[in-house]
């Protein structure tokens, strides 16, 4: 790895601390600055003398300390996995949304909601189900004999719509007062309800995908090359697929359970980083966990400060993802050919 | 070192392209394949590497069948260069001969010092140092051939199976890559590829198989089996071969098809072209 992309790396770590540390301080409910590295302090060092009211100390763990990590992490699945599914179908127009993988979920999701599943259940409806919805997409692409590319996308997108209508049925036949209401909130995609017990159950399945990327990341770059080449140069290509689809599907069912749909990170987020650093995996993908979450959270700090009443996460993510997207497209400052 | 074909049938499904055929191929020899387009040529080495199953026969390295190999076990041994292609993604060069490391690399590892080590003397191998920081798909269509070769080079294989690659580059570049090519030879690898022109077997193979309608037509040294009669039978075109001497006095073969005038003696008639009569 370069120098320079050390330094990189470092830089995007700072931005994303700092994104972090001013997560706490805005809201509606205020937090000084220094009171919040009192508190924090409090937790770590003993004898610190409570000066603050029982308030803060709630808001900041009860309330924002468990909504700035979903962001970060759903940000940073969501990115991850957008970033491992493009290098692995040697595709750079795919991401967790467009793959179907994200309506797959989030109908495995609904119907663990309609069912009254618990938090566990509802996470293993959205994987089963976003494993099938992504199997499809890939399976039927494989069929189709023209643009390879343009295959998967277009598999991609009847795949997710297919599920979407699935959703819609769910909400249809959902009581209007109490199931319906539940799965459309989080449907649109928000952060707002997120407990520090969804935190622990999205935590594990998010990081175990996470590290196996990051271990396998040197063999995306030889995937990216294209199925054949990479077997030729001697990786098992059947197996490594088979573990790059469950890891990402993975990550973007347990984002999805506990944040709902939210579009366009997985494809924006990876194509930034490429224009950071390049294509290389071996930077690609901590540069693109690092810039998902602190995207993401930063959307998020815009969805409870913009407006008076609070604008659902998914919203804003299209809002600036497709502007953004198409800028990168017009421009051709995208990091692919 | 010898990598031999016995009886080996090759194809996609239940329909068969190479039926039966065994040869050959033994260290510091640079075997080319000639046949027409469709007989079977890229399908025969894609077998070899294992991306095809065969339909019946057997390839054996020093005597040991590599069809169960692992792909890792394969590549350790066979390099591939393939033809030229443009990956989606805009990669630095080293980057790509590194991927050639991958058959050496621990699956959940990245590349050495050492590894990178071995790939910067593949690119020295070839002539292409200055290129390491280059993007892989910004730079000419005959350096990233050469990058290529380089990375099967950093492969460290024993033979290398090439499906023409020379083709969609300029005369220049063809030249530098089969100079190359031959060198490799010299190397103590095997050499196998797939060829479109007759010539190039003359000028830089020292062994020749010409396959058509599935089977071998005959292999040997290119001077003596590349024949007119036979490349009829290949391609369906009279050629006619033609001994000349190059500057150092040595003979090389060369192809004319046959019947054919330089373009300015045609006579321009009034018969067949009269609006072009009147100029001439």
């Amino acid at each position: 790895m370069a120098k320079n992309n050390y330094s990189k790396l470092l830089l995007l770590i700072a931005v994303l601390v700092i994104i972090f540390i001013l997560s706490f301080v805005l809201g509606r409910y205020p937090v000084p600055p220094g009171q919040l590295l009192s508190v924090l302090a409090a937790r770590v060092f003993s004898g610190i003398p409570q000066t603050w009211s029982p308030t803060v100390e709630t808001v900041i763990f009860q309330v924002r300390l468990p909504r700035i990590m979903a962001a970060i992490l759903v940000g940073a699945a969501l990115s991850t996995a957008g970033a491992a599914y493009q290098g692995m179908f040697k595709n750079p127009l795919v991401s967790p949304d467009i793959l179907g993988a994200s309506a797959g979920a989030g109908f495995g999701a609904a119907l663990g909601i309609y069912f009254s599943f618990s938090m566990f259940g509802v996470q293993l409806m959205a994987f089963v189900w976003g494993l099938v919805a992504v199997s499809l997409t890939y399976g039927i692409s494989t069929r189709i004999r023209h643009d390879k590319m343009l295959a998967l996308v277009l598999a991609g997108i009847m795949i997710g719509s297919l599920f979407t209508a699935c959703i819609s049925l769910i909400k249809y036949v959902a009581d209007p007062y109490d199931k319906l209401p539940a799965i459309t909130f989080w449907l649109m995609g928000s952060l707002a309800s997120v407990s520090p017990k969804d935190i622990y159950m999205a935590l594990i399945p998010i990081l175990a995908g996470t590290i196996v990327l990051f271990l396998l990341r040197w063999r995306l770059n030889v995937m990216a090359m294209g199925e054949e080449e990479a077997q030729v140069l001697g990786l098992n290509t059947g197996l490594l697929k088979i573990a790059v689809i469950f890891c990402c599907t993975l990550m973007t069912a347990a984002s999805v359970s506990i944040s709902g749909m939210i579009g366009w990170v997985g494809l924006v987020i990876p194509h930034l980083a490429r224009m950071i650093v390049g294509p290389n995996y071996q930077v690609l993908l901590p540069t693109s966990i690092l810039l998902g979450g602190s995207y993401l959270l930063l959307v998020d700090d815009l969805a409870r400060l913009m407006a008076a009443m609070e604008i659902p996460l998914g919203v804003l993510t299209a809002l600036i993802g497709v502007p953004f997207f198409l800028y990168l497209l017009l421009n051709r400052r995208w990091g692919w050919n | 070192m010898k990598l031999e074909l016995r009886n080996l049938s090759c194809g996609y499904g239940k329909r068969t392209i190479i039926d039966s055929i065994s040869m050959t191929i033994k260290e510091g020899e640079v075997i080319s394949l000639l046949g027409a387009n469709g007989c079977g040529k890229t399908t025969l080495l894609k077998t070899i590497l294992g991306l095809i199953e065969s339909q019946g026969g057997q390839v054996l390295l020093d005597g040991e069948d590599i069809q169960k190999w692992s792909p890792a076990q394969v590549a350790r041994v066979i390099g591939y260069i393939p033809q030229l292609h443009e990956p989606p993604f805009p990669f630095q060069v080293l980057d790509v001969v590194l991927m050639g490391r991958t058959a050496h690399i621990k699956p959940f590892s990245s590349p050495s010092k050492k590894d990178e080590a071995i790939a910067r003397r593949s690119l020295e191998r070839l002539n292409i140092a200055h290129l390491e920081k280059r993007i892989y798909t910004e730079i000419s269509g005959g350096e990233r051939q050469l990058v290529l070769i380089a990375r099967a080079l950093a492969q460290e294989p024993k033979i290398l199976i090439m499906d023409e690659p020379t083709s969609s580059l300029d005369f220049g570049n063809q030249v530098k890559v089969l100079n190359h090519i031959q060198q490799l030879g010299n190397l103590d690898m095997a050499v196998l590829m797939s060829c479109h022109f007759p010539e190039h077997a003359f000028l830089y193979s020292n062994r020749v198989v010409m396959l058509n309608e599935g089977k071998i037509l005959c292999s040997g040294v290119p001077t003596e089996t590349i024949t007119g009669d036979r490349l009829k039978t290949l391609y369906g075109v009279d050629v006619e071969i033609v001994t000349v001497r190059n500057c150092a006095n040595n003979e090389i073969k060369v192809c004319i098809p046959s019947g054919h005038q330089m373009a300015g003696q045609y006579s321009v008639t009034a018969d067949w072209a009269p609006e072009y009569a009147a100029l001439a």
